[in-house]
């Protein structure tokens, strides 16, 4: 299976997800969206780091350094209370962009939504 | 997690660039070795591992130049967005705290607005009259140029003459120092184109002056060199005298109206805009050609100079241009140039530089008042300060929100006061003396608003450094300790307070010596011995001779005939003709020569003072002759003179001129005057304050001629009503101006009681001022003494001798102050010297009326914290705390 890119804009919301559980430093990011794409997504690792500089930017995630179970100091971000709020939005934005597209793909001449995608 | 405390000390230090650039580095060195790690364990080798991380990190330059960027942008943004937080909570703390205190806000921000109010008021006046004073482009390169007898003159008073035609020619044509040269001149005309005759002010211009000054005409055409050439028969109309007359009508141009006998077309409407002077002049209602090519002619002179070129340069200049033009050589000349800047020119420079400084001190005790407070509010908030220090405020934040605090109030207090400037400024401008027009003008610009800014800002920092020292100097764990809800303050901060009331009764005793001097002065002006009576003295300004009469001999029969029915009149009590009557002086130009002392040089002119008068000029004057007698013959041929007490004085030791023989030479062809009397000095010159002892000289023949007449009535104004139908019957066209000596004088004081009026409010300002801050002293020492006060009276100590306590110390400070303020006095009185009339600047009087009253006002201050010293109830005060 080739690895898909990501699309313009999808990596802020998927590092947003990643830390809506727990707070992560970056490479645990990387590590569970690797897990939780199966490797399907090819994620340029400096590229993540930029994501979420930007999303501490923007006040929708908030960093601490703390320890490593390894005892390793590293940069911990948790999502803030704006930063869930966005994610909620997002992903509800996120479904229903996908859900017309998908359904759009998959028309019958007649514009119909095909029985075959519901 | 991480403990709040830490977090704070990270986000301090991560401000600065190397700490979030290594952090960077550090997150980017973990992450790949991670990565390295994670591979490890799936069974690749270290060196593998290695590669495989750092290829799926991207190129690691320009990776790490990208997130370094990032990370950058996001630390402005945090700081920033961190910062106005702070700001936002800052501001909504002073607020509420400033709130808290209604009355002690309330007093600090009027303190402030008085101080910064009088400051913009007086500034816009300075600003207008002497930094702005033309309206016309490059301002800054206009100068006036008159000329200056080169070697003295008599009149006591500087006198400048304005250059002939000739010498302008010569200027314009051969000078380099000037871009542009302007001339002017101002004189009534008579309007007789239909109805009433009536008088119009005309303005004569060279054709360029409205480019001179940035104006266009509104309509039709400037006239121009070659309508001089033609004959001059042009007029161009004033926007107000146009609309006035002319109701608007655009059709006027090409009309011809009919001034003084002179028909002149209509070319054009200048705007209101523009004005041949900056503003002190009538308005001119209409502008006529002047020609320079007449040499006859003599006018007012401006130009603008060529960048770069100073005054002294431009006056060397012209002089050897006039030098070689009148043909004198050596560098002898008669007349010198004198180039003067508008601002030099102002009649008003004098006073307005002492209102500025005086102003000034108003402020400076503004702004101790404000300070006293901020001390005193200061030594209540020990405890606050201390709990918010004690709970984690770092020093810098506690100083920004005391910053913010003063900042507040600086800004609602400036505001405050620029609207106290501008209510002010009104007041200024509505209560003007009428010699001082030009105060209209005034108006608040946006220089006085910027200083006004500049004075808020700087008064917000200064208060906030006040506030953060005064805080500052208790420890965080003694000021908690103690318990107290306010601590005694140190011995600095006491000695502090009181050196600022020093400092304000210091001030206000300078203004107080400067306000008596002038209201003295004031005083002795208006009980001035003038010499003559004004009471019931009328001037009649008599028509042009033109309008009176064609020929000197019908003018004779025409001034005889119309003294003649003017004594008729009913409640006329007598009437002399005069070359000037009171208010005005003329002068002869030429070497006063006296017979039997040696003659001034050849090259020297001055002015001497003549009048020209009929005999029973003094008798209606009500000046009397000390020596000898009035004319006995008027005629040309019988050489009589008569000399002011003045002139006898400085010519004769013993003052005695009669029989001495004078004259004013020109050439040298003049006749020699004999003294037939010696009259009595009188203020008749211009304003009473000028010296009534200046040398004068009066002649009597050719007074036929002469264009006023002064009559004593003895009833007022109405009794010469007939006048206009005198001179009507006679053939005169226009009714003659009629002007009441006494109202005129009234009119000359005016000023002085202005500035005198202006300097005694901010006095009072200041005295006002001065005792809220004493109160507010004495008030504090009262209730940190009150333990101290209560164990005294407990211990029998009367209340005669509590009182002593309280108002010793009030009146002790007040001494102090006074004194320090004396000496300062003695200093500044300097700067109203000249404004002064029969009061020296060192006056006693002055001084120690000054003194007496500001302790006066001190105690007064004293009277309610004495009293409630007197109140302390030695029970409650000693069982209190």
């Amino acid at each position: 299976m080739s690895r898909l890119p990501v699309l313009k804009g999808t990596l802020d919301l998927l590092v947003l997800r990643a830390l809506s559980w727990t707070p992560m430093h970056g490479f645990e990011i990387v590590a569970w969206l690797e897990r939780a794409a199966n490797a399907a997504l090819d994620i340029d690792d400096s590229a993540l780091y930029q994501a979420v500089y930007r999303l501490e930017e923007r006040g929708l995630l908030q960093a601490e350094w703390g320890v490593t179970e390894n005892n390793r100091r590293a940069r911990y971000y948790k999502l803030t209370t704006a930063g869930r709020a966005h994610l909620r939005a997002e992903t509800r934005n996120w479904m229903q962009y996908a859900d017309t597209v998908t359904s759009i793909l998959t028309a019958s001449k007649s514009g119909e939504p095909s029985t075959e995608a519901t | 997690m991480i403990r709040a405390g830490i977090r704070r000390a990270f986000r301090l230090a991560l401000y600065r660039r190397d700490r979030w650039e290594r952090e960077v580095e550090d997150e980017i060195t973990l992450h790949l070795a991670l990565r390295a790690e994670q591979l490890v364990s799936r069974g690749a080798t270290p060196d593998e591992a290695y590669r495989e991380a750092a290829r799926r990190f991207g190129p690691l330059t320009e990776s790490r130049a990208r997130l370094l960027e990032a990370a950058r942008h996001r630390e402005q943004r945090m700081h920033r967005t961190e910062y106005v937080d702070d700001l936002r909570q800052d501001i909504a703390f002073a607020i509420r705290t400033l709130g808290r205190q209604k009355g002690w806000t309330a007093v600090t921000m009027l303190t402030l607005a008085l101080g910064i109010g009088a400051t913009t008021a007086v500034f816009s006046v300075v600003s207008s009259l002497l930094l702005h004073v033309l309206p016309y482009p490059h301002a800054d390169r206009i100068v006036y140029i008159d000329q200056q007898p080169s070697e003295g003159n008599s009149t006591g008073i500087r006198v400048t003459i304005t250059p002939s035609a000739n010498v302008v020619r010569a200027w314009t044509q051969g000078s380099r120092s000037f871009e542009a040269f302007e001339g002017r001149t101002f004189g009534p005309r008579t309007l007789s184109t239909s109805g009433e005759p009536s008088r119009v002010m005309a303005a004569e211009i060279f054709p360029s002056f409205p480019v001179f000054a940035g104006q266009r005409p509104m309509h039709g055409r400037m006239f121009t060199e070659r309508d001089i050439v033609n004959g001059g028969r042009v007029v161009v109309l004033s926007e107000g005298f146009w609309r006035q007359r002319f109701g608007a009508e655009p059709s006027v141009l090409g009309k011809v109206i009919t001034l003084s006998d002179t028909s002149y077309m209509i070319v054009g409407v200048l705007p209101a805009a523009f004005q041949p002077v900056g503003g002190m002049h009538l308005p001119a209602d209409v502008f006529l050609p002047l020609d320079v090519r007449d040499d006859k002619r003599g006018m007012s002179l401006m130009g603008r100079l060529r960048p770069g070129v100073t005054i002294d340069a431009a006056t060397r200049e012209l002089d050897s241009l006039y030098a070689r033009t009148s043909g004198f050589s050596g560098g002898k000349i008669p007349f010198k140039t004198v180039i003067t800047t508008p601002a030099q020119r102002e009649q008003l420079r004098d006073s307005l530089v002492m209102l500025t400084a005086a102003v000034g001190l108003v402020l400076l005790v503004a702004c101790a008042n404000v300070a006293h407070l901020l001390l005193a509010r200061s030594a209540t908030r020990h405890r606050e300060l201390a709990i918010r220090a004690a709970l984690g405020a770092g020093r810098g934040r506690l100083l920004r929100q005391l910053l913010t605090e003063s900042l507040i109030l600086a800004v609602a207090g400036s505001a405050c006061g620029i609207f106290i400037g501008w209510a002010g400024l009104h007041g200024l401008v509505a209560m003007r003396p009428t010699s001082y027009d030009e105060i209209r003008l005034a108006h608040l610009d946006s220089l006085t608003l910027w200083v006004a800014v500049a004075l808020a800002a700087l008064s917000g920092i200064a208060f906030g450094i006040i506030g953060a020292v005064a805080s500052g100097r208790h420890s965080t764990h003694d000021t908690l300790k103690s318990g107290a809800t306010s601590v005694s303050p140190s011995g600095a901060h006491h000695r502090g307070r009181a050196f600022l009331v020093v400092t304000e009764m210091a001030l206000s005793a300078m203004l107080l010596v400067g306000a008596t001097l002038l209201i003295r002065s004031v005083a002795n002006l208006q009980r001035a011995d003038l010499g003559f009576d004004p009471k019931g003295l009328y001037t009649v300004y008599l028509p042009t001779k033109a309008d009176r009469a064609p020929t000197p001999a019908a003018r004779a029969a025409f001034m005889a005939e119309f003294m003649s029915r003017l004594r008729q009149i009913p409640g006329v009590r007598s009437a002399a003709a005069a070359e000037v009557g009171p208010g005005s002086r003329s002068f002869s130009i030429g070497r006063l020569e006296i017979d039997g002392e040696t003659p001034p040089p050849k090259s020297s002119a001055s002015f001497v003072d003549v009048n020209v008068i009929d005999p029973g000029y003094f008798r209606t004057m009500g000046i009397a002759l000390t020596q000898g007698a009035t004319f006995s013959d008027t005629s040309a041929g019988a050489r009589q003179v008569i000399v002011n007490a003045g002139f006898a004085r400085k010519h004769w030791a013993d003052g005695s001129a009669l029989g001495h023989r004078v004259r004013i030479a020109q050439t040298d062809s003049e006749p020699w005057l004999t003294i037939v009397g010696v009259a009595h000095d009188a203020a008749t010159s211009g304003s009473i304050r000028s010296e009534s002892s200046a040398p004068v000289l009066y002649t009597a023949s050719g007074v036929s001629e002469s264009p006023s007449v002064i009559v004593r009535t003895s009833g007022g104004a109405q009794t010469l009503t007939p006048v206009a139908g005198i001179a009507r019957t006679m053939g005169v066209k226009q009714a003659p101006d009629i002007e009441s000596v006494e109202q005129f004088l009234s009119k000359s004081l005016s000023a002085p009681r202005f500035i005198m009026l202006v300097l005694s409010i901010f006095t009072a300002l200041a005295l006002t001022l001065t005792g809220i801050g004493l109160y507010g002293v004495m008030s504090y020492t009262v209730t940190q003494q009150t333990r101290e006060i209560g164990i005294r009276v407990a211990l029998g100590a009367p209340g005669s001798r509590i009182a002593r306590g309280v108002l010793g110390r009030g009146t002790w400070l007040a001494v102090v102050g006074a004194l320090v303020g004396l000496l300062g006095a003695n200093w500044g009185t300097r700067l109203i010297e000249n404004q002064l009339h029969g009061v020296a600047r060192s006056d006693p009087v002055s001084f120690v009326s000054g003194a007496v009253v500001l302790v006066l006002v001190a105690m007064l201050a004293c009277v309610v914290p004495t009293r409630r010293a007197l109140a302390i109830d030695p029970m409650t005060a000693i069982r209190a705390d």
